[in-house]
């Protein structure tokens, strides 16, 4: 009776259909659980990007009745001034930031990772400033870069006499703008880098030491190759992020002066919510989608060998 | 949409329905709920101009219900900065408030796209004539456009100059100083000294920098459009855009930008500005606090064919959503009734376009008493086109521009035509 149940009994015919069914109860027991996020990126993550890429050919569709614009937004995108002045202004902005917050971070977290007494307090004091609000991080930098008692430029005028209009000069407009979002960010990727330092293997490193290599030796030969999964995440996640800059330009100079801080999350507002034109802001933003799956693609393809 | 749906019952009819078979009853008393009063509950949205906006509300909307004991009116504000955006997504919503406060600058984008009710049958109701012709012209005018009359007006702020006297007097300049602009010019230089300005406006764009610029343009006889909105009428502008550059390449200001309107305002009072272009809500500070030097308001100089001031208007409109039309009307005939807007005007320093309550307002307030006599009727404010705001927003960089000595008078009044023209067309 036994022996007539047993898998090595079952015909072929059996043994097939048991197999579909298991594997079924397997996928179904997966979506099952996998069903509320699902649902979820259905309603609020893919349903909007489709209801966006619609809202793309069309003039109005929120305060107003749709109507249909042809191909008149994407035209009208690639003749704007400002369009492309944005696309600038957003890519100079992750150039500046991207590579400083990186090179501190590291060295933050170099630092960290040897800091025996009060790490964890310093920890917490150096991703403070990730915890703050924008508009708070905001209003404390337009204090320090004012051009009358702003400490910076209290220290500048002391040693050159002269004071910087950080927030009214189109040149420095958007590289004070990156300062203070490398400020706002070192502290989260201090943190990120510190745990990708603290998972190396320790007996390469004591290895090393032993072979007669320095601690620079060291970091360049094994720091920074061993670290390459992190950065590969590091900059991907950085990238994504970063093109999308809209708080700090939106409190702070509002795209001015010039529009030397416009971007592109910027512009995007200021079609749906001031110029009341939700078909071209949603042109805007699927040419955001498009250049940050671009360069998501050109950086996963060139990091990806390194990588491995 | 439901008004219009022949095709079945939506929810909102269902519901309607079934309300109004139990109301039935009701109807029989209809006559006695008339003689005690409108009835229901509406809504109210507008910015604050003041941080006890609410309780200055809750004043009108008790003298409110004290007439209309069945009605209700709940309050709710946008903030300033994010008007747009909340106001937008109120619409958006299909249920936005029944009735807004809305500036000049943002309700005509709204006017157009259908969203609030025309209001010329309300507001030329015999029976309201008198409250009509209480309110000046020029503040209809802003109210109204080919198509409608879009809501009451009932406040304003003015934008004015502040000087500070004491830095005047002690550079020898005479009270003659905005005659013309060749005066102002002398009176800025004369003041500047160290750490003091001369002058100074707005130039961000996150600021409204335009409301300081547009006397200027004003008094040139020009204006964002021409007379029949086809184009720019910007033509005639030149001069003063040039003067306005040369203000700032002469240092006689704050460098282009670098200090916010907060900070100019501070740094007045301070006594470290001479002629600050600012707005008259801000008198309200200077008498809370008096600064230590002797101040008062001016005009800008004129210019080759007025004197005008610029202002900035709200009106009270209705949206059509609104499911109680009858109740936002009455209510918004209240809230700009003589004493009920004179004494919300009176509590957060703003301008009233009535006439018939000037004498009676800021008795206490002289500088405030001048604005409301002397500078509202002078007001030329914003052309209420519906896309007068993005106009502003996209020829300002040209205006910062042309402030940082990039760009000539002439060069950034032709730059600025041709965005308008664009949009205008």
């Amino acid at each position: 009776m036994e022996a007539a149940t047993s898998p090595s009994h079952l015909t072929e015919e059996e043994h097939r259909r048991q197999r579909f069914w298991a594997r079924a109860r397997h996928n179904l027991t997966a979506y099952a659980f996998l069903a509320p996020i699902l649902l979820f990126f259905l309603v609020f993550m893919a349903l909007p990007v489709v209801w966006l890429f619609y809202l793309s050919f069309q003039h109005d569709g929120i305060l107003a009745p749709a109507r249909f614009a042809g191909l008149d937004n994407w035209r009208r995108t690639f003749s704007d001034a400002l369009v492309l002045k944005c696309i600038g202004n957003t890519l100079y902005y992750c150039v500046l930031a991207i590579p400083t917050v990186f090179v501190l971070g590291m060295i933050v977290a170099l630092s960290l990772q040897v800091v025996r007494r009060g790490a964890a307090l310093l920890r917490i004091v150096i991703y403070f400033p990730t915890l703050q609000a924008s508009l708070v991080v905001a209003l404390i930098w337009t204090f320090m870069v004012h051009p009358d008692f702003g400490l910076l430029n209290l220290g500048i005028r002391a040693l050159t006499g002269m004071r910087i209009n950080f927030l009214g000069d189109p040149h420095f407009a958007m590289p004070t703008i990156a300062m203070i979002e490398v400020w706002k960010g070192l502290g989260f990727w201090a943190i990120l880098f510190l745990s990708g330092l603290l998972a190396l293997p320790k007996d390469l490193y004591q290895a090393a030491e032993l072979d007669g290599a320095g601690p620079i030796r060291r970091f360049f030969s094994l720091t920074l190759p061993l670290m390459k999964p992190t950065f590969y995440f590091a900059v991907i996640f950085a990238t994504i992020v970063n093109l999308q800059l809209f708080d700090s330009v939106f409190v702070l100079t509002d795209g001015g002066p010039v529009n030397s801080t416009a971007t592109i999350a910027w512009y995007i507002y200021r079609s749906l919510f001031t110029f009341s034109d939700p078909g071209f802001g949603a042109t805007l933003s699927f040419v955001l989608v498009i250049l940050v799956v671009a360069l998501t693609a050109l950086q996963t393809w060139l990091l990806r060998e390194r990588v491995r | 949409m439901s008004a219009t749906n022949t095709r079945g019952v939506d929810r909102r009819q269902f519901l309607n329905l079934v309300g109004g078979s139990a109301a039935i009853p009701c109807l029989l008393s209809a006559g006695s709920a008339r003689a005690a009063g409108l009835s229901g509950k509406i809504t109210m949205i507008k910015g604050p101009h003041s941080a006890d906006e609410a309780k200055y509300e809750a004043e009108i909307i008790d003298d409110f219900k004290k007439a209309n004991p069945n009605a209700d009116v709940e309050f709710t504000t946008y903030d300033w900065a994010n008007m747009n955006a909340q106001l937008t997504a109120g619409f958006a919503s299909g249920s936005p408030a029944d009735v807004e406060y809305l500036v000049d600058l943002v309700y005509p984008a709204y006017a157009e796209r259908g969203l609030l009710q025309d209001m010329t049958a309300l507001v030329d109701d015999p029976s309201w004539k008198s409250e009509r012709d209480a309110i000046q012209p020029f503040a209809w005018e802003l109210a109204k456009s080919s198509k409608g009359t879009w809501g009451v007006p009932v406040l304003g702020a003015v934008y004015n100059i502040f000087v500070n006297l004491d830095l005047l007097n002690a550079a020898g300049v005479a009270d003659t100083w905005n005659r013309s602009y060749a005066d102002m010019m002398a009176a800025a230089k004369a003041t500047t000294k160290g750490d003091t300005f001369g002058f100074s406006m707005r130039t961000r764009v996150s600021d409204y920098a335009f409301w300081d610029w547009f006397p200027y343009i004003h008094n040139a006889g020009a204006d964002i459009l021409n007379k029949d909105w086809t184009a720019n009428g910007l033509a005639g502008a030149e001069d003063a855009m040039q003067f306005l550059i040369d203000m700032h390449k002469a240092k006689v200001t704050p460098p282009v930008g670098s200090i916010d309107w907060q900070g100019q305002f501070d740094l007045f009072k301070a006594g470290k500005i001479a002629i600050y272009h600012g707005e008259t809500p801000e008198i309200n500070d200077l008498l809370a606090a008096p600064p230590p030097f002797k101040w008062d308001v001016a005009y800008a100089p004129p210019g080759p064919k007025a004197q005008t001031v610029m202002g900035n208007f709200g009106i009270l409109s209705i949206a059509v959503a609104s499911k109680n039309k009858d109740l936002a009307w009455a209510f918004i005939k209240h809230w700009a009734s003589g004493p009920e807007v004179g004494r919300f005007a009176s509590e957060v320093n703003l301008q009233v376009v009535r006439t018939d309550i000037v004498g009676q307002l800021y008795r206490d307030k002289p500088p405030m008493q001048k604005i409301q006599k002397e500078f509202v009727p002078r007001v030329k404010g914003v052309q209420p086109h519906p896309k007068i705001l993005t106009m502003l927003q996209q020829i300002w960089p040209v205006a910062e521009s042309a402030y940082l000595g990039n760009l000539t008078g002439k060069e950034a009044i032709g730059q600025m035509g041709d965005i308008i023209n664009k949009l205008a067309a």
